[in-house]
């Protein structure tokens, strides 16, 4: 297993802007939670440029991992709960959802899971990844300890990993 | 009516998180749903019932009325003119 590529989004950056700056067009990007923005923005920063993109593909995997999940958005979505709970918060209080944005973007169909970890470990990590590249389909995997605090604060580490 | 239709657009921005957009983006007529126009989906449509019942004792009696109202902000701000009760 090696990483072939890999990016950091500082805590507190201003994910807009660097949605304006990288020229992405997805709409869908600001209807997302502060965790989700950051895993579509990291794999979209790891992945730019590259020629295939968009190319629908079954043999790469995407494994979130995380300390504190979808809390930051569950906190605000409980905010709405004695008024009007908000749906749109509501479809990110599962800790996964963050795969599922990325894998439809890029059209990826093979795994993808998110993990809750007590804190970041990267020997835990690495043996997840190298179990999911033991079946007969995947190949690569986009790989990323984002936990996120609040809509300000967070760790997002992203690594395109080859088998 | 132009007023009404400002105030239904910056509503619109933010229940919908359509962060990054003004009220000059969003064309009267465009449809809110689908490739054009907004891209509006299913969620966001939750989002405008509690929008209209919050802000205008709007209470539509079902998902068919919503289909006729939310078919851009120009026929909403109509509806709304009709209908509201606060």
């Amino acid at each position: 297993m090696r990483i072939i590529r890999s990016i950091d989004i500082p805590s507190g950056s201003s994910l807009a802007c660097l949605y304006r700056e990288h020229k992405i067009e997805y709409p869908k990007f600001f209807k997302m939670d502060t965790l989700c923005k950051l895993g579509f923005l990291a794999t979209e920063l790891l992945l730019e440029g590259d020629s295939d993109r968009f190319v629908p593909r079954e043999d790469r995997a995407v494994l979130m991992f995380s300390r504190n999940g979808c809390l930051a958005n569950d906190i605000n979505y409980e905010k709405t709960m004695g008024d009007y709970p908000s749906p749109s918060l509501f479809v990110y209080t599962l800790p996964n959802i963050i795969t599922g944005e990325i894998a439809i973007r890029n059209k990826y169909k093979g795994e993808t899971s998110a993990f809750l970890l007590e804190e970041y470990d990267e020997e835990r990590i690495r043996s997840i990844v190298e179990e999911a590249f033991q079946d007969t389909v995947t190949t690569s995997a986009i790989v990323g300890w984002i936990d996120c605090r609040s809509e300000s604060d967070w760790t997002c580490k992203a690594f395109l990993v080859e088998k | 009516m132009e007023d009404l239709i400002k105030e239904l657009k910056l509503s619109i921005i933010e229940a919908l998180n359509l962060e990054g957009m003004t009220p000059d983006d969003i064309d009267d007529n465009a449809p809110l749903f689908g490739d054009e126009g907004l891209g509006l989906d299913s969620i966001d449509v939750l989002e405008l019932l509690i929008l209209l019942e919050k802000n205008y004792g709007i209470r539509l009696a079902s998902p068919k009325e919503g289909q006729k109202v939310f078919q851009s902000i120009a026929v909403i701000a109509q509806y709304v003119t009709e209908n509201r009760t606060k």
